[in-house]
This record gives structure tokens, C-alpha cells and sequence, in this order.
């Protein structure tokens, strides 16, 4: 009987063992942290605002939906406009999970025991964010709900109506003039730092200033003056601190080595800068606009360079049928910069880009595309560490000093000093010739913006097109220019005279031969064979949407077409894109603006 | 290296062996005699003899078994009167002990309603079960050779549901039970000897371990198990010891296996290009462009393959090679037949106070990998010792250790997508330059990557122990019981990535790919605690017993990642010899459960049977108020046969059962209710590094807790002819309530996913049935004996409660059947221009509105007549969609049969669904009709072709391109006319809209295992000094039908209708048994 007692002992003192267990149901994550243990440091504060930073990529820079550009797939502005689409057709664009972070960290930093300033230059970095994701709101729907706070689910606040775009973008530039008084001055490499909040608010002023001056039915003309004011005044204070310069290091190709560089750190024209560094953190290049992967770039902007002498390409004779050979003859060195060009060689030939590396690349035709081919952002490297590790100058001083001259420009108080001191050292420095207060006017230009009558603003919308081609603004310059008829610009290609045997790379042998569309192309045997011993390219030519590999405006001659239209731009319909329809459904309070 | 680990298992299971003391009882009468068959008088061999009383008197149970020759020798102590005979398949007998020998007949029998059916925290007569419950015939399952304990469950018991979403080796099954539970999930708990367990501990339990299986599918029977138990439970009990004499027992088994289903390719390299091509003319994007050398080389290859190289010096660039293949990669990759082979060795016997079990089992199985390894390798050591202190105290201890790993090559680490290369590549790819380097094209690119990228394992240690102190106070009255387990497991998962050399041309070989070193470890720590006291009275014709308990359980799972770059040496990859940039994470996670249980049952004269139980559980998942929960249930149950007013004589059995009861769901997250923040690397660079970072946290209820699970039972069980014939129907209701889920839809600028809320209820009904059948017939003067098992079993779910006002189609809605298609009509293919234009405007469905809707476009109908197709928003509003079908399983099957005859004994097994649809998605089904980079698959050549080929274009074509009649019309076609992306899967045009044209019934039948065995004749083992041997052939997965078999194996679907899984195996198994 006694062992008995042991087991049941033994038991018992079990039992006792598990009352004492009284918190066994507490379990709490141990990887992750609360709200009540954060927000006590400097560093828990740079922690958060580290998860704010979203630069644009290499991926980002394209234009396929401005007039710089067209694409074989699908963009959003086109869709728009070729199909008479409705609310229904969108859901993208109306994310707020960017907004909720920022305003928590709105609503919980100040409970650090840090200093002042600290606590200032915290909230002026997470100001600046939603600066930034309050712009892209307004930018693409007019008019959206203000919100400065974390929204709980049963927050009256989530079925508010949309505020008016002025009470909205006051709100946005009280957050930038706070951000602009207290982020400090420097910053590690990729961070915000004082010149980074005020270069995006002279950019988003700019915007805004002239999106009011020349979107006239929002009856907000009257206030345009005072955003172009922030944008001159933004621009002079970056260009007074003195820290940036125009890059030039002695190179003809400084300009073309922003777009290329795997390190711009300490690079004087850059002011933010996205790093990339391959096998930390890749940059993603996949060959931007090179070769024939959807987006190809076109005539309008190549037309849009000018001669090397600094006369308008437009003044040259029949520049309408110069071939691809003569259309890169004494053109400004950007556009070598900028585009392949006859007699370019390609070291990088790939899925996209074809053509043996070494050897000067004929340019590549294929149906929808206009046979250009940028080498902005392309790594002429077959390397793949090179390709990974591309630099992103995110902002650049050249963006600052075109900022200053157009709004001087649109306040009237442009004079050749301020062009000396913004466009002439862009001229500077790829060896143009300087813009003049006396210059003429270029009928290509004053038919592309018909509503400005003033000459020298059409050149600095010029020089802004050509500097930052390819870098992301075009789209919303020509928003902002009110000037959406642009969007309609059929995407052309290089002019061929005719079928037959062309030169492509400026030897003046031919290099690709053009045949009719029910043409057969020969084996290669048969294929006829140039001076150089090289067996000529064929392509079939026809009109568009024929069976052809290349479709030529007239059939057999003509520049080539991506596209036979780019639909219609309603105005200010177009100008906008609708909350997405399933959002009105769920808050009625909501409503369309714009006709949509 | 690997090999040699399990070999010291073996060593360790045979030193365990070795280190007990077998001691003689003392006894005091010897009896000999033997046992035979009553039909055939055949000798009996290994019937389990046991003296009468024996574990209660000495503590201790004395037995024996029956040699090859049916006889026995028992030393029988004094003061016991009987001993019991039983063998599986005959009726068990006690006869008393009657002089010095005894020779005793067995009834053949299969009649299972007095054996003893493992419950919750006990057993229970068959006869007595009032809720739904079902048993495993073990013998079945370890006849088998199956690799492990589910694959044999599958199709045995209706509505025991167990799918692979893979063939890989040591793919995790899952299991359900009586169908769809939850929005959230939620699958059966599994109890290995009472200790929960997860679906993956079953791949790592031998079969030859297992004793008994019972599966609890309603509320009443699983309820004594609370919180987890809402879907039902799977109740494994491993072997004891027992016998006087040790009983040894080894298995080895040698299996080869082959892929079931891999869908089959073009492989002429001409049709594959031309056809390729013309998928791409056929668009705005005109990618797909083959020179005419090209295909002049391609149409040589294909005219004449062995005369053509398929490597050649690129003729424009003399540096590079050039590829020309003509072969189905996926047979190069995926092997014919791989090997796997199993051991097993078991000895289990007693001693005085001790009773043991210990068993060591080794694995080893193949993957379809061919060209390098992979494989999954599994070794299992198993104690199971019972030692009686005296007759009131009873100590047990079950220990287990188990060690897996699975070898692959590292970029086969993402099996699915690995598996897509393989499907995917073109034919004309090729592996080997002339040199004998890696070609530079896809499929040598890959073979490098597989052989020389790196390697992972994935090595898995368990270590589990249970120590059980049972005291019997008031023996046969009450018993006390408490129990402790402790379980450690560790996983190291640990791959790298080298880099790989490839051959450009004759003089250019390339180093390729990227050096990383990858080390997770993970450990999980588990411990379970349960005290209880059972309490049994029987007095007249009242039987009363109960059970009242606590559990408590807690689980910590800690993990460390590791990586490194930039590998210093690629033959010594470590964290320590690398270069590159650390990246070094931490994560932990943890739940508890704590519960008071109980048990009340009630049994008058055998006939009225009342059961309640109850349970009330706590779980760490849910906020400190609504942490508890409490949750109750009853059965009755009712033997009609034993009224005196039930005069039927071929009934022998007619019980009517009914349960009702509600069980507490917990599978949620485990902090799903704590606001909390989590670092992480923003993936941009902040002075040349990614910068910690941390962001808002998401937002949670405060109306969250348990969902509630209600289930209603009705059941019939009929015993018919001696009870031969039995046939179990059980209908049942579960009601999901407040299951966890976004509630209302909010507006977006709530700006994060809305917190979950008990805001869903869901309704399954379904019903089962399993009829067995078994007899035995003196044929040619032996005794043949057979048994057919049929089961039968459906269910359907319905969403009842879903805050859904407007019936948006992205969600769930009140009235949603789970797993119902919403798809268009298709109305044929166009066949006219004329037909186009008069016909509702169909540029919805096409990709960007940019691929001309020709003549052979699919043709959708314009169901709500408005002139358009549209995929509509709301149920309501559905536009041209409508419910086309039903992707959940319905009318699952199984059927068993088996027979045995002189030894001989056949066993077959088809499994199987017989209602299923699916819609496929992907290059496997669409091909160039989806993009035109991969495709080729023969199943997709016949697609429209409004025309003959020109007389120009046929000039071109190989003669194999031709004679496949690809140049020639085919408007009677299964497929519509070829254009990429028309049924591109990303866009949201028709390739993304499954339709009833091309919705396919993935209802099939497999023949699942065909098993033929002989048991050596006793005359011959006798002089082996054996007791038992059988050998056995075994197939499983032998055959399937099915509209999918070509494309898919029919189990497979379950993978999102895309159809690249690790194939299936065909298994062919040759074994052997042998007991002494």
C-alpha cells in the first residue's frame, strides 16, 4: 500500500505543479514589438522613417504614356483614350497603406525623449512623405480626401467626401514649408536631407503652378502665381547653397555617364541618389526601352534636338524625309547621348537587344515598334554585376536650374542671366550654343503649344524635354501643360524612302533591305551581300496592320508607324483617372469629378 | 555519409534490444497444444495466446503465440483457469484450461462489434459507440507496401479525406475530415498514443508501428478533445509488448518507382518552331521569328534525325555553338525509374513486470529526379516499455526518435517552378555541347544548375518521450492517470548556390550563377500535460463510466536564418569562408492550451446508450476576455436489435445513433490579436546598405475569438447473414460559426487590411456510407476467404453569413457554394468574318483590346444580352458569368477487396472522386495559345486552321509537319484558332476566365494498389526455425481514367489549375516478411 500513497503523491504534487502555471496562456511574440515599447529613441524614429523611403527605379523611368514614347502592350493613358473606358475599368491608383504609415508614425513620435530638433526633423521627414504620396493623389484624380490621421473601422472619417484640390495642396505645402524649416542638411547617402524636401517642392510647385495657369477651368488661375513663386524661390535657395554642380568631368559624354554610372556617389550633380549595388540590392534593369520589349521611342522626340549649331532641326529642309543616317547628322551631342545611333556599338546584346557584341548595331524593326532604340539608362555591358549595380540620380541639379528658369520664365522675370546661370550651363556643357533672350521662334514648337506665345518658354520646355529625357517627367510636363492633344501624336519611326537596300550605320553601305509585304525573304544563301561581305537584313514592308515586319506610313515609303492612332484626348476628361467604381459603392459620398 | 547515420540507428535499436533482460517467469503448470482453422483444419500460425487475468493478478500479461506449425508451449502460473486465443480474422475464444494439452479450433470471423474501438481517453466496445466513429483494419493497411501511414488511410474510411498536393518524397499529406471546414482552414487533430501531432509526424511513422487507428468525425466523440478537435480526430495507438517468448519481426520491402502523369510534348523540332512562330505572326507582336536556316537545319533534323547533329558551330558568330534538339526534356530530367527500399525490425515480448515494444525502421526513397540527387531518407527508432510496479501502479514509457532528410539539388528547392522548367522546355533545347560541357541553352543550362549549383538538405530530428504513471486505486473501478510528454525537434535547412560552368562555344566556357550560403535552423519545443480519472461501475443492467480530466499544452517554434554571399571556395560552402553581405533574421512563434474535460456515459441492458461530453478550453490565440470558451455534446445511441419486439433473424446488429454537440475552432494565427511591428530591410540603400526598418502595425478586433463548430449526427448501423454483411450510413450537419474574416468591406483609405472579425458562418452537410462484406467458403478442401469494403462518402459547403451587402464576386457571399466556378459560356468558334460582325462585341476578352478576333476566336455568349462580354462585379450583376461548376470533391470512393486462399492472399484497392471540376490554367493546358514561349504539348495540336497552307509555305515544311497534317485546314478543332496571349492566364481577358468549353472533370478513378502475398508453408519456416514468412508483390498507383490523365494526375488539381507539380509515382514493390 505504500507505493500506493507514492503514486497518488506523485500525482497530486503534479496537479499542484500545474496550478502554479497561471500564465500559461500568455504567450507573446518575442521578434516583433508594440507601439508601447517603440518610440523611445532617435534611432527607433529613423528606424520607421527608414521604411517611408520609395525612390523611383530603373524600372519606373520609361515614358511609354507620354508623346516621347509609345509601347506594344498596354498603358493606362492610351486605354483611356483608343477605349471608352468608365470607372469600372479602374482599380488601381486608390492605395492608402503609404498614408496609414506615415500618419501613425505622425501620432506616436513625439513620446521620444529626444531634443527639439530632433523630434522636428522627424516630422518634417514623415511630412515630406505624405507630401509625396498626397501629390500622386492629386495629380492623378483632381480632387481626394484629406486625411491626417490613423482611421479606425468605425471612423465616420472613412466615408467622407472628397476635399476641394486647394484645401488639399495647402495642406501639402504647409507639410513641405514645415519639412523645408526643420529636416536637417545632411543625410547618409539615400535619405532625406534638407535640399531633397526642397528640390521635390520646387518640382511639385512648378506643377501645381502651372497646372492651374493653364487648366483654366478649375478657376485657380488667380493662384498659379504663388506656386511658381515656391518653385523659383525652392530652386534659387538649392542653387544658393552652393553644394551642387552641373557634371562634367572633362568627358564629351559626362551627360550620357549620369544614366550609366554603377557609382554617382559624390557625384555634384546629384542631390538624391537610389543606389544600387548587385548581390545587395539589385537594380533590376532589364534593358529600359532598348530592343523590343514593348516600348520604343519616337520621332517627335528625336525630332525635338537640335542642330549642333543651335539653329531648329526644324529649319532644315525636308527634315520630315531625312533618313535615319541623316536625322543623326549635326544634331546635339545629347541626342548621341541619348539614342543608338547609326554607328553605335552594342557590347550587350541579349534577350532584347540582338546583334553580336563588338560590332556596330543595325537598328532593329519589328512590327509596333518605331526603330528607335534609347541608350538612356541602357548598360552597354554584357556583365551582369554592371547591369545589377546601375545608379539612379533620382534628383539632379540640372531639374533645379530648369525648375528656376521656367517659373521666371511663367512670373515674366526671365532675363539672359538667369538663362546663363540654369539652361546655358546644361549647354555648356555637352558644347551647344547658348540660349539667347533674342532667340526666334520654332513653328514646331509654337504648333505643339499653340497657347504660349512666349519664345523663350518654348525653349526652356525644350531644354527641359531633351535634358531630362527619359527620366519621368515628361508625361506630367505635358499635363501640367495642359497640352494632352500631344497624347495623340502618332508614334513614328525612321523615314524610308522606299523599298530597296539602306544604311543604317552611317558608312553609307546598306546594311538592311526593305521588300514587299507578299515578298518571300530568300534563304540565307540567296541573300544579297553587302560591301563589307555581310549579308544584308530583310524586312518586309507594308502598311499597318499588314502581314509585314515593319509597317511604313505609305505602304512602301514613309516613316515607320507603331501605331495607326493613339485614340482620342478628351479634355479635361483625360486629364484625370476616376476613383476606382467599387470605392463609390462602398463610400456614396464620393463622387467623380471631370466628367468621369 | 548519410548511409552510415542510419546504419548506427540500426545499431543502436539492436544495442537497445540487447541491453534487456529476458527472465524466465516462474510458473507452475506447462500446457502445450495447438490451434487450427475450424473450416480447413489447417494450423494457425502466431495466435496470440494470453493467460486469463494475468496483467490484473501478476501485473504482467503471460502469453505465447502459435509457431509455423499452429503449436504452442505455455508455462501457465497457478490459480489461472482460461487463456484466450485470438488471430486476426477469427473469432477470438477463452477456453479453461483442461489437462496438459489443449488443441483449440478458431472461428473464422471478422465480426468486430466486441472488439475494443480506441476512444478519447480510453476504449469503448464497438457495439456500445453512440457517436460516429470508424476503425482502420490494420491488417489491410500493413499488407500493403506503402511508405507510410496515410498514403494507406487514403480511400479506407468515408470521409477520411487525404490529399497530396505532390509526388515529391516526403510530401506532406493534408487531411481532412467530412469535407471543407473553414474559410480559415482547419484540419482533423491527430494523436499519436494521445499526444497531438501534425500531418507530418504521420510520413515519419512506420506502418508496421501502428496498432489501431480510429477516426472521431462528429462533435460527440471528438469533443473530449476541445479546442482542436472542431474537424474531427485521427487516433493513432502504436504496439505494446506482450507474448512470453521474443517476438522478432523484419520487413524489407525494394520499390521502383516511375512518374504517373507528365503531359506529353512534340518533340520535332520543326513543328515545334513553325508552330511556335505561328502563334506570334498571329499577333501585333511579332517575337517569334526563326531564320530560314533555322528551319532548314530543323526540317533536316526532323527528316533525317540521325544524320543531322543537333549541335553545330553558329555559322554567323564561328565562336558560339548552336542548339537543334529533338527530345522531351521532361523524360531527361524526370527519371524512368528510381529505387526506394524500407527495413523494419521489431522485437516485443515481456518479461515479469515488463512488457516491451522497440522497433528501429530505416527509408529510403528516390525522387524523379535523374540526373543528380534527390531523395528523402527517413530513420525511426521506437520504445515502447510498460513495466508494472504492482497490481495498483503502473508506470509506461513511449519514446521515439526520428531523423529525415531530404537531398536535392539547390535549384530544385522551389520544386513547382523547377518542375515548370522541366514541363516547359523546348524541345529543341539541348544538354550537351560536343566537348562535354553544359550547353548554352535552356536545358543544359538547367541540367548545370541542378548538378553543379549547390545542393540542400532539409534534415528533420525529432525526439519525443512519454511517461505515463497510472495507479489503479480502486482497481477495475477507478484509475488515476497523469502523463507527461516532451517533444524536441530541430530542422536544418541548409542550401547553397555555386557556381556553374557552361559551354558558349568550342573555346568559351563560362562561369555562371551566383556563390550564397543558406542556414535556417528551426526548433520546436512541445510539451503536453493530461491528468485524468476514469471511473467505471457496471451493476445489473447498468453501466455507468466517466471521465474527468486536464490538459494542458504549450508550443515555442524559434527559427534563425542565415545567408551569405560571395562564397571563398565553392567545396567548402560556410557562413565562416564567404565574402558577401550576412543576412542574419530571427522569428518566433508559440501558442498554449489549457482544458478541463469530462465524460459521462450511460449504458442500459446493453440497448440505450447516453453519452455527454464537455470540455472547457482556453487557448493563447485569443485576447485575455475572450480567452475561453466552453463546449458541450451528447449522443444517444439505441440497439434496436436487443428489443424483444425487434424479431428479425438476419439482422443480427441494428443500433440507431444520434450526436449533437459544438466545438471551439483555434486555427487562427497565433498573435493575431497583437498589434505588433516587425523589422525588416527596406529594399533600398541608405548609405550603401538596406536600412533596418519598421512600419505601422495591422490592425486587429476587438471582437475576436473562437469560431464555434455545431455538428448533428444521425447514424445507422446494420449487421446482416451472422454478420457478414455490415452497412454504416451517417448523415451530418457542421456549422461553421464566427469564423474569423475581414468583416465589413471598408473603403480603401482605411489604408491597410481590415481586421479580422467572427464574422463568417458557413454550413457543410454531407453523408457516408461503408459497407463491408467477408466470408469464407471451403473450396477444393481448403478455405477460401475473401471481403470487399465499400465506402462511399459527399459533402457540400455553403457560406449562411457573410457581410457582403452588394454580393461583390471577390468575396465571399451568403449563398456561395465553396469551391464553385464562376466562368463564361462559350458558344463555338467564330466561323464567319460576317459572324463576327453580327456577333456581341467580344474585345473585353482579348488582351489589351489588340489581337484581332478572327475566324476560329472562341465565341462567348452573350448570356444577359447587352450587346457585350463582360465579366461582371456582383452576384447580382454577374455580367456573362454564371456558376459553371464546382472545384471541391464530391462522391469520394474507395473499394477494397481481398482474398485469401492456401497462402495466398490478393488485396486491391481503387480509390477515387466522382464529381470534380476543374478549370486549367497555364502553359500545360494552353500553350502558344498563352504565350509564345513554351508550349508544344500534343494535346494542343488540334487547333483551328481555317486554310490549307499555301503551296509556297508546304514547299517549306518538313514532311513529319505535314504528315501530322499541321499544314492542312482543321475547323472541326478541340482548340480555338492559335494566337499568343489570346488565353494569357496574367491579362485579364479570356485566359484568365475559366469557361464551360474548356472546364474539365477531374473526377477519377485509380487503381490505387493491387497487393499478392504467400505465407511459406509451415513445414518449411519450421525448419528455418521461423515462424512466419510471407513474401509479396505490390503495386501501387497502378492506373487511373480520368478526362485529365494526360495532362495531369488526376490528384494532382488540388495545385491551382496550373498543373506543374512533382509527378505522381507509379510504385511496384517487392517485399518480404519474417517473423521468429
Amino acid at each position: 500500500m505504500k507505493s500506493l500513497y507514492k503514486a497518488n503523491i506523485l500525482v497530486l504534487v503534479a496537479l499542484l505543479i500545474m496550478q502554479c502555471d497561471d500564465s500559461l496562456l500568455n504567450v507573446e511574440p518575442k521578434t516583433e514589438i508594440g507601439r508601447e515599447n517603440f518610440f523611445n529613441s532617435a534611432e527607433d524614429l529613423q528606424m520607421y522613417v527608414n521604411s517611408m523611403i520609395d525612390w523611383p527605379n530603373v524600372m519606373d523611368l520609361n515614358h511609354e504614356q507620354s508623346d516621347d514614347a509609345t509601347t506594344s502592350g498596354s498603358s493606362e493613358l492610351r486605354n483611356v483614350m483608343v477605349f471608352d473606358l468608365t470607372a469600372q475599368d479602374f482599380n488601381g491608383g486608390w492605395s492608402w497603406s503609404k498614408l496609414r504609415n506615415i500618419n501613425y508614425f505622425l501620432e506616436n513620435f513625439e513620446k521620444a525623449d529626444v531634443p527639439q530638433e530632433t523630434l522636428d526633423h522627424f516630422e518634417g521627414v514623415a511630412r515630406f512623405h505624405r507630401a509625396r504620396f498626397y501629390m500622386d493623389k492629386i495629380q492623378r484624380f483632381g480632387n481626394v480626401p484629406w486625411y491626417d490621421k490613423v482611421l479606425g473601422t468605425d471612423d465616420q472619417d472613412l466615408y467622407k467626401a472628397v476635399d476641394s484640390r486647394e484645401f488639399v495642396v495647402d495642406k501639402i505645402f504647409e507639410d513641405l514649408t514645415f519639412a523645408a524649416e526643420h529636416v536637417r542638411e545632411t543625410a547618409s547617402t539615400g535619405a532625406v536631407k534638407n535640399d531633397v524636401v526642397r528640390t521635390y517642392m520646387a518640382r511639385y510647385a512648378l506643377f501645381e503652378g502651372t497646372f492651374r495657369k493653364y487648366h483654366s477651368y478649375l478657376n485657380l488661375t488667380s493662384t498659379a502665381d504663388t506656386y511658381l513663386q515656391i518653385a523659383r524661390d525652392q530652386a534659387k535657395h538649392v542653387m544658393d547653397t552652393g553644394r551642387y554642380d552641373i557634371f562634367t568631368s572633362g568627358s564629351a559624354d559626362a551627360y550620357g555617364a549620369l544614366f550609366t554610372s554603377t557609382d554617382l556617389q559624390g557625384n555634384p550633380e546629384v542631390i538624391l541618389l537610389n543606389r544600387s549595388i548587385s548581390g545587395n540590392r539589385n537594380s533590376g534593369w532589364w534593358g529600359a526601352g532598348f530592343g523590343q520589349y514593348e516600348q520604343s521611342h519616337t520621332k517627335a522626340m528625336v525630332q525635338s534636338y537640335l542642330m549642333s549649331d543651335g539653329s531648329f532641326y526644324s529649319a532644315q529642309p525636308n527634315y520630315d524625309t531625312h533618313s535615319f543616317v541623316e536625322e543623326f547628322t549635326n544634331r546635339d551631342p545629347r541626342l548621341f547621348q541619348s539614342f543608338a545611333y547609326p554607328g553605335w556599338i552594342i557590347n550587350n546584346s541579349g534577350t532584347y537587344a540582338q546583334g553580336e557584341n563588338g560590332t556596330e548595331y543595325i537598328q532593329e524593326f519589328n512590327r509596333n515598334f518605331t526603330g528607335y532604340h534609347t541608350i538612356k539608362w541602357f548598360v552597354n555591358s554584357a556583365e551582369a554585376t554592371t547591369q545589377e549595380s546601375l545608379d539612379v540620380p533620382v534628383l539632379r541639379y540640372a531639374e533645379v536650374l530648369l525648375i528656376y528658369a521656367e517659373a521666371m520664365a511663367e512670373l515674366g522675370s526671365i532675363s539672359q542671366g538667369v538663362l546663363d546661370a540654369t539652361v546655358n550651363k546644361l549647354r555648356d556643357r555637352v558644347g551647344m550654343p547658348h540660349l539667347t533672350m533674342g532667340t526666334a521662334a520654332d513653328p514646331m514648337l509654337q504648333a505643339r503649344y499653340p497657347n504660349v506665345a512666349n519664345v523663350v518658354l518654348l525653349e526652356i520646355r525644350r531644354e527641359r524635354r531633351v535634358e531630362l529625357f527619359n527620366e519621368d517627367h515628361r508625361y506630367e510636363d505635358v499635363l501640367r501643360y495642359g497640352a494632352g492633344q500631344l497624347f495623340e501624336t502618332l508614334p513614328k519611326g525612321p523615314y524610308f524612302s522606299g523599298l530597296g537596300n539602306h544604311d543604317v550605320t552611317g558608312d553609307g553601305i546598306p546594311d538592311i533591305k526593305l521588300i514587299g509585304e507578299t515578298e518571300t525573304i530568300p534563304i540565307s544563301d540567296n541573300r544579297e551581300v553587302n560591301a563589307l561581305g555581310k549579308q544584308l537584313i530583310y524586312y518586309r514592308a507594308g502598311p499597318y496592320g499588314s502581314m509585314a515586319s515593319v509597317f511604313l506610313e505609305n505602304g512602301t515609303s514613309g516613316a515607320v508607324l507603331a501605331r495607326d492612332s493613339n485614340g482620342t484626348f478628351e479634355a479635361p476628361k483625360d486629364y484625370y483617372r476616376p476613383i476606382p467604381f467599387t470605392e463609390i459603392q462602398l463610400n456614396t459620398n464620393l463622387t467623380q469629378s471631370f466628367g468621369w | 555519409m548519410k548511409k552510415l547515420r542510419s546504419l548506427y540507428g540500426i545499431c543502436f535499436a539492436i544495442a537497445l534490444l540487447a541491453s534487456c533482460s529476458f527472465s524466465v517467469f516462474a510458473q507452475s503448470q506447462t500446457l502445450s497444444g495447438s490451434v487450427s482453422d475450424a473450416v480447413t483444419s489447417e494450423p494457425l500460425a502466431g495466435v496470440s495466446i494470453v493467460v486469463v487475468g494475468s496483467e490484473t493478478e501478476s501485473g504482467v500479461v503471460i502469453g505465447t503465440q502459435t509457431d509455423a506449425m499452429g503449436r504452442f508451449n505455455l508455462d501457465v502460473p497457478a490459480g489461472f483457469t482460461a487463456l484466450k486465443f485470438s488471430y486476426i480474422g477469427y473469432i477470438s475464444k477463452e477456453q479453461t484450461i483442461q489437462g496438459q494439452t489443449m488443441n483449440v479450433v478458431l472461428e473464422p470471423d471478422v465480426l468486430l462489434l466486441e472488439e475494443a474501438v480506441v476512444v478519447g481517453f480510453g476504449t469503448q466496445k464497438r457495439a456500445n459507440l453512440s457517436g460516429a466513429v470508424d476503425e482502420v483494419d490494420m491488417e489491410a493497411l500493413e499488407l500493403r507496401s506503402i511508405s507510410n501511414v496515410t498514403q494507406g488511410l487514403q480511400g479506407l474510411i468515408p470521409n477520411l479525406n487525404i490529399d497530396y498536393t505532390a509526388g515529391a518524397p516526403g510530401t506532406e499529406p493534408i487531411i481532412n475530415i467530412r469535407g471543407y471546414t473553414s474559410i480559415n482552414g482547419g484540419s482533423p487533430l491527430i494523436l499519436i498514443d494521445g499526444i497531438p501531432a501534425e500531418a507530418r509526424d504521420l510520413n515519419l511513422l512506420d506502418a508496421q508501428d501502428v496498432s489501431s487507428i480510429s477516426v472521431l468525425k462528429d462533435a460527440s466523440s471528438a469533443a473530449i478533445y476541445g479546442a482542436r478537435a472542431a474537424f474531427g480526430v485521427l487516433l493513432i495507438e502504436t504496439k505494446r509488448g506482450g507474448g512470453e517468448q521474443m517476438n522478432v519481426n523484419y520487413t524489407h520491402r525494394t520499390s521502383w518507382d516511375t512518374p504517373t502523369v507528365i503531359p506529353e510534348k512534340v518533340t520535332d523540332p520543326y513543328v515545334y518552331m513553325r508552330w511556335q512562330e505561328n502563334s506570334s505572326d498571329a499577333t501585333p507582336w511579332d517575337y517569334i521569328n526563326y531564320s530560314d536556316d533555322m528551319y532548314a537545319w530543323a526540317r533536316d533534323r526532323s527528316d533525317n534525325p540521325s544524320s543531322t547533329d543537333a549541335v553545330r558551330v553558329n555559322p554567323s558568330n564561328t565562336s558560339q555553338w548552336q542548339y537543334m534538339g529533338n527530345r522531351d526534356w521532361s523524360e531527361y530530367f524526370l527519371s524512368d525509374y528510381g529505387m526506394s527500399s524500407n527495413n523494419t525490425l521489431s522485437l516485443s515480448g515481456s518479461t515479469a513486470n515488463t512488457n516491451y515494444y522497440l522497433s528501429g525502421s530505416m527509408d529510403n526513397q528516390d525522387g524523379a529526379l535523374q540526373i543528380d540527387d534527390d531523395n528523402f531518407e527517413r530513420l525511426g527508432i521506437r520504445s515502447n516499455v510498460e513495466y508494472r510496479l504492482n497490481q495498483f501502479f503502473n508506470i509506461t514509457n513511449l519514446t521515439q526518435m526520428t531523423q529525415s532528410s531530404r537531398n536535392a539539388p539547390s535549384y530544385l528547392s522551389g520544386e513547382s517552378s523547377s518542375m515548370q522548367s522541366f514541363y516547359l522546355l523546348a524541345p529543341t533545347s539541348w544538354h550537351k555541347n560536343p566537348d562535354g560541357t553544359w550547353a548554352n541553352s535552356a536545358a543544359g543550362q538547367l541540367a548545370a544548375q541542378l548538378t553543379e549549383g549547390g545542393d540542400f538538405v532539409d534534415e528533420y530530428n525529432k525526439f519525443q518521450t512519454t511517461f505515463t504513471l497510472r495507479s489503479d486505486i480502486i482497481p477495475s473501478l477507478l484509475s488515476l492517470n497523469a502523463d507527461y510528454t516532451f517533444r524536441s525537434e530541430k530542422r536544418n535547412y541548409d542550401w547553397d548556390y555555386k557556381k556553374y560552368r557552361i559551354g558558349y562555344g568550342p573555346n568559351d566556357v563560362r562561369e555562371l550563377g551566383n556563390t550564397a550560403v543558406y542556414r535556417y535552423r528551426m526548433d520546436y519545443d512541445y510539451q503536453v500535460l493530461n491528468l485524468y480519472a476514469s471511473l467505471n461501475k457496471q451493476f445489473q443492467n447498468h453501466q455507468f463510466s466517466g471521465i474527468i480530466g486536464y490538459n494542458q499544452e504549450s508550443y515555442d517554434f524559434y527559427r534563425v536564418n542565415t545567408s551569405i554571399t560571395d562564397v571563398i571556395s565553392s567545396s567548402l560552402p560556410s557562413i565562416s569562408l564567404a565574402l558577401g553581405s550576412t543576412n542574419t533574421s530571427d522569428s518566433y512563434t508559440g501558442w498554449a492550451v489549457q482544458g478541463v474535460f469530462g465524460r459521462l456515459n450511460y449504458i442500459f441492458k446493453d440497448k440505450y446508450i447516453v453519452e455527454f461530453n464537455g470540455r472547457y478550453d482556453g487557448s493563447s490565440r485569443f485576447p485575455e476576455n475572450d480567452r475561453f470558451g466552453f463546449f458541450p455534446s451528447a449522443s444517444l445511441g439505441w440497439r434496436l436489435d436487443q428489443e424483444s419486439f425487434f424479431n428479425v433473424d438476419a439482422i443480427n446488429v441494428f443500433k440507431l445513433r444520434a450526436s449533437y454537440g459544438t466545438l471551439g475552432n483555434q486555427s487562427v494565427s497565433d498573435f493575431g490579436y497583437i498589434p505588433s511591428m516587425s523589422t525588416y530591410n527596406n529594399g533600398y540603400l541608405v548609405d550603401n546598405n538596406r536600412p533596418l526598418s519598421i512600419s505601422a502595425p495591422g490592425m486587429v478586433s476587438s471582437n475576436y475569438t473562437w469560431e464555434e463548430v455545431t455538428s448533428q449526427n444521425i447514424g445507422l448501423d446494420i449487421e446482416l447473414l451472422e454478420s457478414k454483411l455490415q452497412f454504416n450510413l451517417d448523415l451530418y450537419t457542421r456549422d461553421t460559426e464566427g469564423m474569423l474574416t475581414l468583416g465589413k468591406e471598408l473603403p480603401s483609405v482605411l489604408g491597410t487590411s481590415e481586421p479580422n472579425e467572427n464574422a463568417a458562418d458557413l454550413r457543410t452537410k454531407g453523408w457516408e456510407v461503408a459497407v463491408n462484406y467477408r466470408d469464407n467458403v471451403n473450396f477444393l478442401n481448403d478455405r477460401l476467404s475473401f471481403g470487399a469494403r465499400l465506402t462511399l462518402a459527399d459533402a457540400q459547403s455553403e457560406i449562411t453569413s457573410f457581410d457582403n451587402p452588394n454580393q461583390n464576386l471577390n468575396q465571399y457571399y451568403v449563398g456561395a457554394q465553396i469551391g464553385e466556378i464562376w466562368g463564361l459560356t462559350v458558344d463555338g468558334f467564330f466561323e464567319s468574318e460576317e459572324e463576327i460582325t453580327n456577333s456581341p462585341d467580344q474585345s473585353s476578352m482579348v488582351p489589351w483590346g489588340a489581337i484581332p478576333t478572327t475566324v476560329g476566336s472562341i465565341k462567348f455568349a452573350d448570356i444577359n444580352g447587352d450587346g457585350v462580354i463582360t465579366k461582371g462585379t456582383t452576384v447580382a450583376d454577374p455580367g456573362d458569368m454564371k456558376v459553371i461548376g464546382n472545384s471541391e470533391a464530391r462522391y469520394r470512393f474507395g473499394i477494397n477487396l481481398d482474398f485469401n486462399y492456401k497462402g495466398f492472399d490478393v488485396q486491391t484497392f481503387f480509390q477515387g472522386i466522382g464529381k470534380r471540376d476543374y478549370y486549367p490554367f497555364h502553359y500545360v493546358f494552353w500553350g502558344f495559345h498563352q504565350q509564345p514561349y513554351n508550349g508544344g504539348f500534343t494535346h494542343l495540336l488540334d487547333y483551328y486552321r481555317a486554310a490549307d497552307d499555301s503551296p509556297e509555305a508546304m514547299s517549306q515544311h518538313s514532311q513529319k509537319y505535314i504528315d501530322m497534317g499541321l499544314a492542312n485546314a482543321n475547323t472541326d478543332s478541340r482548340y480555338p484558332v492559335l494566337q499568343a496571349w489570346n488565353m494569357d492566364v496574367n491579362t485579364y481577358g479570356a485566359g484568365s476566365t475559366p469557361n464551360d468549353k474548356y472546364l474539365l472533370d477531374a473526377s477519377y478513378l485509380r487503381w490505387k494498389n493491387l497487393t499478392i502475398g504467400y505465407r511459406l508453408p509451415g513445414e518449411i519456416i519450421q525448419s528455418l526455425g521461423l515462424s512466419q514468412v510471407r513474401v509479396y508483390l505490390s503495386g501501387e498507383n497502378l492506373m487511373e481514367w480520368s478526362e485529365i490523365s494526360d495532362i495531369v494526375d488526376p490528384e494532382a488539381v488540388t495545385n491551382n489549375g496550373r498543373g506543374y507539380v512533382y509527378p505522381f509515382q507509379r510504385r511496384y514493390s517487392l517485399g518480404i516478411n519474417v517473423q521468429f
